[in-house]
């Protein structure tokens, strides 16, 4: 890849909107050249800053009135069947009478459950495990150490699946 | 309310609770992050990626998408495979062409995620040597080690085992 390509495509690159082949080939470009790893710092930074101002505008924004406002709103709206639940759970002078034949009669059905599918015969085989491209092979790198020149990860969304690409130095490109 | 639909109303709460209660043993387990499954099986294999002819091994049918959409080889060949079943913390050998070994020591298994140490090494140089994090079942490509006028390219994946 020459810089003027790579150049076109950093701003594309920097926001994840590559396809794999285009990731890897840019990160091996910028990782070997100086001005197109310069460029790329230099967007970083630009976005650092929006960041930055956008965050500063956002801690200016004033929250005090934000929860009376709510509390207004929800004094108003009518109340949860949770609520209503409770009420009536706790209504009237039934306490222990109507609930002791109550626990009674789910401690028989938990126990019916429980028997059901401690019952229950296994699958005869386990199942395979699935293709590659039929689970979610995403990975996440807690930590890298290398010895080479330049490393990278690249992620498709097409297959979900993560590579770690290491360019370790010998005759010839990666194509 | 007449006492009879309390009672069938009571019954279900209580049967919903005995319910939560047996969820909420599984839901300590995982947020603890104690392993779940005793054991994991280890999924190593080493491809040689090259343009040195149009070979697509068979045995790789089930990654054929992955290698087509990430690479541009013409040629795809299984030189070798390995699988092993090891205890957490234990860790899995595996020679590659070229003089290369590579070493996977699964650590724990965390919200259905294995966490792994994977060391390729060259030599006494270490290539990678990385901590990650994969879904069970997944599996990871590590590749870009020259070999053969290609590429040895590693697909390492795990799966517990209860």
């Amino acid at each position: 890849m020459t810089c003027r390509e790579a150049t076109n495509l950093l701003p594309l690159f920097f926001d994840g909107e590559l396809d794999a082949r285009q990731m890897r080939a840019v990160a091996l470009h910028s990782a070997r050249c100086e001005s197109c790893e310069r460029d790329l710092r230099h967007l970083e930074h630009v976005q650092e800053l929006i960041s930055d101002t956008i965050d500063s505008a956002a801690d200016d924004i004033d929250l005090e009135n934000l929860w009376p406002a709510v509390e207004r709103r929800l004094s108003s709206t009518r109340e949860p069947w949770w609520s209503r639940l409770r009420a009536w759970w706790s209504d009237g002078e039934h306490v222990w009478i109507t609930r002791l034949p109550a626990f009674a009669a789910a401690a028989v059905i938990a126990a019916l459950v429980f028997l059901l599918f401690a019952h229950t015969p296994p699958l005869s085989t386990p199942p395979a495990a699935p293709q590659l491209a039929a689970v979610d092979n995403a990975t996440s790198i807690e930590s890298l150490v290398t010895d080479v020149d330049s490393v990278a990860v690249l992620n498709d969304p097409e297959t979900r699946t993560t590579v770690l690409w290491v360019n370790d130095p010998g005759p010839g490109d990666a194509p | 309310m007449s006492s009879a639909p309390r009672v069938v109303m009571t019954a279900a709460i209580a049967v919903c609770s005995l319910c939560g209660l047996a969820a909420a043993g599984d839901s300590v387990a995982v947020a603890t992050g104690r392993p779940l499954a005793s054991a994991v099986e280890v999924r190593i294999g080493a491809v040689l990626a090259s343009n040195s002819g149009k070979e697509f091994d068979q045995r790789l049918a089930s990654m054929q998408r992955q290698f087509h959409t990430l690479f541009a080889y013409s040629s795809y060949r299984l030189v070798k495979e390995q699988r092993q079943q090891v205890a957490w913390g234990e860790k899995v050998g595996f020679d590659i062409p070229g003089g290369r070994y590579v070493v996977v020591i699964p650590k724990e298994f965390k919200d259905n995620r294995v966490l792994m140490k994977v060391m390729v090494i060259e030599g006494s140089r270490p290539i990678v040597d990385t901590a990650l994090s994969l879904r069970d079942h997944a599996t990871f490509l590590v590749g870009g080690p020259r070999e053969d006028n290609g590429v040895i390219i590693l697909s390492i994946g795990a799966d517990t085992v209860n």
